[in-house]
């Protein structure tokens, strides 16, 4: 069975047997479905026996912390191998063979349905989008009076903890993303920020879009403060909060176009912050003058 | 010297940024912001072997200035550089 999902106007099709229980783990994904289409950026086929690879060469192993997924990069047989576990020290539990041009993936689970299905579809989602005007970012992001505001920062920095004191002490907040929202340099140039089918752990999967109002960095700190940054530290707070392999150099070009685009347009903060109502307040009061 | 592999210019408003791009760098997150002038010099001996007398005689060059002039700008230029670690001795 195949079904065809839109992602912030990107499709991409999902082919998988049907009465394969991997379906059950596209629930977060129903609000995003739309007919089929020849327009999609990207197939990611199930596979159920794994070709030969002992030929493969090894390009990087990319990890970001002992908690954190590695990703083992490989080129095989003129295609993209990646081999992936959920923990920096942990067996491979999945595999994705993908064309260098990342419009068609194939990929092998042995361990949990759930983290390889949606990692495989994040990875190719942002890895195809690259040269599109768009990222696939790391952030919460809350939405008030029609604007959205994305509060990135280091796992374990406070993202989803600072939605939430918006939501309880700010009237008429709500959580458009609280993990992976999409990024998009719209043609006239207007920044808007996407729900996706990726939320982390909180289930928020909305097909909804705002314009950006801001961009805030957070840093754990004994007491809240907060300025606004300068071009180049934006830019660098930005490069730390999305994904993609920055070495394949037309990846890099389409993150860089999007990247200036995103950081002259709209404002970026730092805030320094407690875990309290008066950083939430803090922020939203000079965040959305 | 030399500059770095892996390390690429990019052009950002008016300013620059030197961004680890590449796969020799294992600090993917290094970035060092330049300015026009050292922008211009990195553009000119990126990749290519130099000394300090090469950055002076290109700033003389570029922006009519004295050998005096263009040494004030290189000398803390090139402690930049190295203290990045984006040049090699």
């Amino acid at each position: 069975m195949k079904r065809t999902y839109q992602v912030a106007g990107h499709k991409f099709a999902v082919v998988m047997p049907d009465e394969n229980k991997a379906w059950d783990e596209m629930i977060p994904y129903q609000p995003f479905v739309c007919e089929d289409a020849d327009d999609a950026l990207f197939t990611a086929e199930l596979l159920d026996v794994m070709p030969d690879i002992s030929d493969k060469q090894k390009v990087i192993v990319c990890c970001d912390g002992a908690d954190m997924p590695r990703v083992e990069l490989y080129e095989w047989q003129g295609q993209w191998l990646m081999e992936i576990a959920p923990l920096m020290e942990a067996p491979i539990r999945f595999y994705i063979i993908s064309d260098k041009a990342f419009s068609k993936a194939q990929f092998r689970v042995l361990g949990s349905l759930r983290f390889s299905v949606n990692t495989v579809l994040m990875m190719m989602y942002a890895f195809a989008t690259a040269r599109k005007n768009t990222l696939l970012m790391h952030a919460s992001v809350t939405v008030r009076e029609g604007k959205g505001y994305l509060f990135l920062g280091r796992s374990g920095t406070g993202k989803s903890t600072h939605s939430q004191l918006w939501i309880k002490n700010i009237e008429g907040c709500s959580l458009l993303n609280d993990d992976n929202p999409i990024l998009r340099v719209m043609e006239n140039g207007e920044i808007r920020v996407f729900g996706s089918p990726w939320s982390g752990k909180t289930p928020c999967y909305k097909n909804d879009n705002v314009p950006v109002g801001a961009f805030v960095n957070l840093r754990q700190a004994k007491k809240n403060a907060i300025r606004r940054l300068s071009l180049p530290e934006a830019y660098a707070a930005m490069c730390m909060s999305f994904s993609g392999y920055r070495f394949i150099r037309e990846m890099a070009d389409g993150f860089h176009a999007t990247n200036e685009k995103v950081v002259s347009t709209v404002p970026f903060y730092l805030l320094e912050c407690l875990p309290d109502a008066e950083a939430a307040w803090l922020c939203h009061n000079t965040v959305t003058q | 010297m030399k500059t770095r592999k892996g390390f690429v210019l990019r052009s950002l408003g008016r300013e620059y940024i030197l961004v680890a791009e590449g796969l020799e760098v294992t600090d993917a997150n290094k970035m060092l912001s330049l300015n026009e002038s050292a922008a211009f010099l990195w553009k000119a001996v990126e990749g290519k072997e130099f000394d300090t007398d090469t950055l002076i005689n290109l700033l003389m060059e570029e922006y009519g200035i004295s050998r005096e002039v263009a040494e004030k700008d290189v000398t803390p230029l090139l402690q930049i550089w190295k203290n990045a670690a984006v040049i090699t001795d």
